[in-house]
């Protein structure tokens, strides 16, 4: 069991369909103050690849591995 | 064994190495059988299906003689292709413990996948094929018609990218402050059984097929299989080729579709020389243009294209539900429109079928797809990097403003 971060905000995107996972997460990476920590759950397979890597793509960095957890990802994301 | 396993099932596989796979079984399949991979065919003789069913006389519409309306669903070998293809992703995400009921959280989604798959549907069978006959089956054919409905494509679904992003499109997500809990797990696992049975049963059903001399239907089953497989294990989605480069410089499925492309029209000229086998030609017309913006436009507001929504459904993402029933209705309405209202006259009369190993001869035909498949490449790096570019200013004006 992980320890558990201790995130500023979350993004609850369960059930939301590409491409608004990763256009959601950025926007939202992009409104945080820097150094604050994003939580993303999401259920869209497709998300589960191109979240994490357009996140790092765009210059945000991950506070931890993604989490497989069941059908979901969660992800943890430095803004 | 476990870790042989693992990787097959429970990991997306490389889109690169999948469309390299999908080509070179289309251009098999071609071999085999003298088809494509085709979906939106089918569809819409599911849509002429439903017609009858509702007692509809369609009887003279010139559209359903066309796509050859006739039989049932399961005694059409391009049905066995989109029943496999359903049947191939199911398999992979019950085998992968992935398909779980995904509702969106926001209702407008569900009437954006009905409107763009009306959209996309009838876009798509206005230029006689989708993503797939029209574009990644239709380019190794070498029938022109592909490359302008690629371009058309990529023209509707920049703005339908540009609609994704307003705010009264795109809705607002669940954000909120501090942690939220994930779904609980589920001690027991039973979707890779279900999902052992059901491959187990379409084995059956497949070699069923070959022994009882019914071998195009055992063909399209089979190949179906293995699409549906490769596109949900890779992800597949040729909607995200053009709306996630224009969105987030997001390159790896275009290339790999181009790469997909490139080799699967190496293999087929091949195919077609050996086999003396005819091209599938498709007329080249406005309608190929018009039809391609729709298309490109409907599948970035259904959030998925063809072959994207089939898989999608089968993970359990109901919003694909809409789409499918939408995509359905769009091929019915230009089946109906075709002749009713006019649109073959006005859009398609005046095209001809344009075959570049017609007017090229072999060499020339597949010498000029390889060099405007390596400029679609470039195009595609480009605009990655102009992208990011673009980002690295927007970031150094904001380091300035801190």
């Amino acid at each position: 069991m992980q320890t558990e971060l201790e995130a500023d905000f979350t993004l609850d995107l369960r059930g939301e369909s590409c491409p608004y996972p990763v256009i959601y997460t950025l926007e939202t990476l992009d409104g945080m103050n820097n150094g604050e920590l994003l939580q993303v759950i999401t259920d869209c397979p497709g998300s589960f690849r191109n979240v994490p890597e357009e996140a790092i793509a765009h210059g945000y960095k991950f506070a931890q591995d993604p989490v497989k957890n069941g059908q979901e990802y969660l992800f943890h994301i430095y803004a | 064994m476990k870790k042989m396993i693992q990787p097959i099932f429970q990991r997306y596989w490389n889109p690169y190495l999948v469309l390299l796979i999908a080509g070179i079984l289309s251009a098999v399949y071609f071999g085999l059988t003298s088809t494509v991979w085709a979906v939106t065919g089918e569809f819409t003789r599911l849509g002429g299906d439903l017609l009858l069913l509702f007692g509809v006389d369609i009887s003279g519409w010139q559209y359903f003689d066309m796509v050859h309306l006739q039989g049932a669903t399961w005694n059409r070998p391009d049905g066995w292709i989109v029943w496999g293809m359903f049947a191939g992703a199911l398999i992979m995400v019950l085998l992968s413990n992935s398909f779980k009921i995904r509702l969106p959280q926001q209702k407008r989604r569900y009437v954006q996948g009905l409107v763009g798959g009306i959209i996309a549907g009838f876009g798509a069978r206005l230029a006689l094929g989708c993503n797939l006959a029209a574009f990644f089956t239709g380019v190794p054919q070498f029938s022109f018609h592909s490359w302008i409905f690629i371009m058309a494509t990529g023209i509707g679904t920049f703005f339908g990218a540009k609609l994704t992003k307003t705010r009264w499109w795109k809705g607002k997500p669940s954000l909120i402050r501090g942690n939220a809990k994930p779904t609980q797990l589920k001690k027991r696992v039973i979707q890779p059984y279900v999902g052992g049975t059901i491959a187990v049963l379409y084995i059956g059903l497949t070699i069923y097929f070959f022994a009882s001399g019914q071998k195009l239907l055992g063909l399209g089953a089979l190949f179906g299989l293995a699409f549906g497989i490769l596109i949900e294990r890779g992800q597949i989605c040729f909607t995200s080729a053009f709306r996630d480069l224009f969105l987030v410089g997001r390159s790896i499925m275009a290339k790999a579709i181009i790469i997909g492309m490139a080799v699967s029209s190496i293999l087929t000229i091949i195919v077609i020389s050996i086999y003396d086998l005819t091209p599938i030609t498709q007329i080249a017309a406005l309608s190929t243009f018009v039809g391609g913006i729709l298309f490109g436009l409907g599948i970035v507001m259904a959030s998925g294209c063809e072959t994207g929504m089939m898989y999608r459904l089968m993970e359990g993402q109901l919003l694909f539900l809409p789409v499918f029933a939408g995509n359905i209705i769009g091929a019915t309405f230009l089946a109906y429109a075709w002749d009713h209202l006019g649109v073959y006259n006005v859009l398609v009369k005046s095209g001809a079928k344009i075959n570049l190993l017609d007017t090229l001869g072999p060499i020339g035909a597949i010498s000029v797809t390889l060099l405007m498949l390596g400029g679609l490449y470039a195009l595609t790096v480009y605009g990655e990097k102009r992208y990011h570019r673009k980002l690295t200013i927007k970031r150094g004006m904001n380091v300035h403003a801190n």
